[in-house]
């Protein structure tokens, strides 16, 4: 990706837009909050409800992935490191009833965040290629271990994960209904948008973008480069957790391919084909790459082929993803319309 | 003790076969291949059918040549219009080509794990420090070790070898200086990838044959690759060398964690020296 590129809001920073944004960007939140509030209702079959709660967790996920590429330049292999990690640690905390099951939440959600932050403080100054081999060790390194070790939660064969009755005071079965958990899962995936837009426009997401085109500049001018990028890694990993412990609650099931770098190479697949200089685009990679694959299951066992196919047309064909095409029809649009450029 | 020695010596060199591949690839195209792989997937279960319908020399020459030719094609048809591309993406081209290979040997010969007989001149055991050892492993280290003083002498002593070591330094200025970097990239991806396809056959009567079995010891080179120093060849030998050990070593004295250790030694080596062993390149 040349880095002139990568400015998500290139072009789209006319001064009309600037004064407006935080309007657009609430008005933007607010119907996609009153859509997903909408849609259980909207839709009958229990069956498109949940698959689109799964298709919305693989969209978290993916989101993760993404921010690393947007924020810090970064490509990572194992991203379902902290996807699964988050998984275990609820798990696992609950399941040998050491914690509460909110603590466990609490922890399933911070020790991820941590061990990332810690993790990038190290990571962050290896660029390319070796970053990308290391990332993928550390993530089959977690997948080893819980691939291995079978006193921790059954090994390779995965373990059940049997629900609290109540998680902060609500019923736990919210959980496992697709027509709440939908709601639950979308929610909590506007509210990160939101944050990550609102995180991109302020000073330190300036920084990283800054570090992320130059970092030798961002030094000469005086910042250290290393704590933002790993506060990056943080941000990114909590992400991932979150939607690993979403996927526990809601399947109530955990096995060490939470954490395979196969997982991790699909995701960052979603967040490319999606279009990762745009804040939604690996969310909408996902979005399409999830029923893609549930269509292509359907119809043949040669799934892998489909989805293969699909990556190499759309990297060789939209290098900015579907995203980076749906964007810039739209600053087309917006030129024409007169409210683009000043 | 020297039995398992030996063993590591095994797995090393088809670590070796693999990881040069990869090497060769990484350095004219900059690009880590993940359908590598793959096409040791592919090659075994060429070698395989030849094999079984012929002799298992046939089978080894047949599975080379095709998977040199799909290498030609390969670099001619997917790593030649994405040379100007972010290399990231075309790392992310290549799984997509592992997926689409994974499936199309699903397609082919199923998804049940098949076996392969070795050769009957290479079948039996010989007498090594006391104990029998088959004579295949020992077959094994002599195709690597004739693969790597080949590749060695070729790489150092021909003018394309020369070529083939300026671009793994810096593909950038040896296209400055006038060497075709597409036409060697053509030899170099072919090369790699019949390689990839000769340690699929040796190493077929070692382990099941099944479509993902290319899976892990793809992560292996890739440890063995980085380890070494990217674009470095010498590197690579000496890093498949050593990881063989620690796989073999640590499956037998310390099983819990035999599969972790490889890869806490890359962290620590790229943590250490972000460039490998031997490499000047991140």
């Amino acid at each position: 990706m040349s880095t002139a590129e990568l400015d998500p809001l290139a072009g789209a920073r006319g001064t009309s837009i600037r004064t407006r944004w935080p309007f657009h960007l609430a008005l933007a939140a607010g119907v996609a909050l009153a859509v997903g509030f909408a849609a259980p209702h909207l839709i009958a079959s229990v069956l498109w409800l949940s698959l689109l709660t799964q298709a919305i967790v693989d969209m978290i996920l993916a989101t993760s992935v993404g921010l690393l590429v947007r924020q810090n330049g970064r490509i990572s292999f194992g991203q379902a490191a902290f996807f699964g990690l988050g998984g275990y640690l609820f798990a696992v905390l609950m399941v040998r009833e050491i914690a509460s099951p909110e603590l466990a939440l609490a922890a399933a959600l911070i020790g991820p965040t941590a061990i990332a932050f810690l993790l990038g403080l190290v990571i962050a100054r290896i660029p390319g290629v070796a970053h990308a081999m290391l990332t993928l060790a550390v993530g089959q390194a977690f997948y080893e271990v819980a691939f291995k070790w079978r006193e921790l939660a059954n090994g390779d064969d995965g373990m059940s994960v049997p629900l609290p009755r109540t998680l902060f005071g609500v019923d736990s079965g919210l959980f496992q209904s697709p027509s709440s958990m939908l709601v639950i899962c979308w929610s909590l995936l506007v509210v990160l948008l939101l944050g990550l837009a609102l995180m991109a426009r302020s000073p330190f997401g300036q920084l990283t973008e800054a570090i992320r085109e130059n970092e030798e500049r961002a030094r000469f001018i005086g910042y250290g480069t290393t704590l933002p990028r790993a506060v990056i890694y943080g941000i990114s990993a909590f992400i991932a957790a979150l939607a690993g412990v979403l996927q526990t609650l809601y399947d109530g099931y955990i096995s060490p391919e939470m954490l395979h770098w196969s997982l991790s190479g699909m995701a960052l697949i979603m967040a490319i084909v999606g279009g990762p200089k745009v804040l939604w685009g690996p969310a909408l990679g996902a979005f399409l790459l999830f029923f893609l694959e549930d269509l292509a299951g359907d119809a043949t066992e040669y799934w892998p082929a489909l989805v293969g196919g699909t990556v190499i047309l759309v990297t060789l064909l939209l290098p900015q993803g579907f995203a980076g095409l749906i964007a810039g029809l739209g600053r087309r649009a917006g030129e024409r319309l007169g409210w683009g450029r000043p | 003790m020297m039995i398992q020695l030996l063993n590591g010596v095994v797995y090393g060199g088809l670590l070796y076969l693999l990881s040069v591949g990869l090497v060769l690839i990484f350095g004219l195209r900059e690009i880590v291949n993940f359908a590598h792989g793959a096409l040791f997937m592919l090659g075994s279960y060429i070698g395989f059918s030849i094999a079984a319908a012929f002799d298992f020399w046939l089978g080894l020459a047949g599975a080379c040549l095709a998977m040199t030719l799909v290498g030609i094609a390969l670099d001619a048809g997917v790593l030649r219009p994405l040379r100007k591309h972010d290399h990231m993406v075309t790392v992310l081209v290549t799984f997509g080509i592992l997926l689409v290979l994974e499936s199309v040997a699903t397609a082919i010969w199923g998804k049940a794990y098949r076996s392969m007989q070795p050769p009957e001149l290479l079948s039996g055991t010989v007498e090594l420090f006391g104990q029998p050892f088959p004579v295949y492993r020992l077959f094994v280290i002599g195709v690597s070790l004739c693969v790597a003083g080949g590749l060695t002498a070729w790489l150092r002593y021909s003018r394309t070898g020369l070529y083939i070591r300026a671009s793994s330094t810096d593909p950038r200025t040896t296209a400055i200086l006038g060497v075709d970097t597409d036409r060697l990239s053509l030899l170099v991806v072919g090369l790699g990838t019949g390689l990839a396809g000769l340690s699929g056959v040796v190493a077929a009567p070692l382990m099941a044959l099944s479509p993902t079995m290319g899976s892990f010891i793809l992560i292996e080179s890739f440890i063995v690759v980085v380890v070494g120093g990217l674009g470095s060849f010498s590197g690579a030998f000496a890093a498949a060398l050593l990881i063989g050990q620690i796989h073999n070593l640590g499956a037998v004295y310390l099983p819990w964690a035999s599969t972790m250790l490889p890869f806490l030694l890359m962290i620590g080596v790229l943590i250490w020296r972000p460039t490998g062993f031997a490499g000047k390149r991140t």
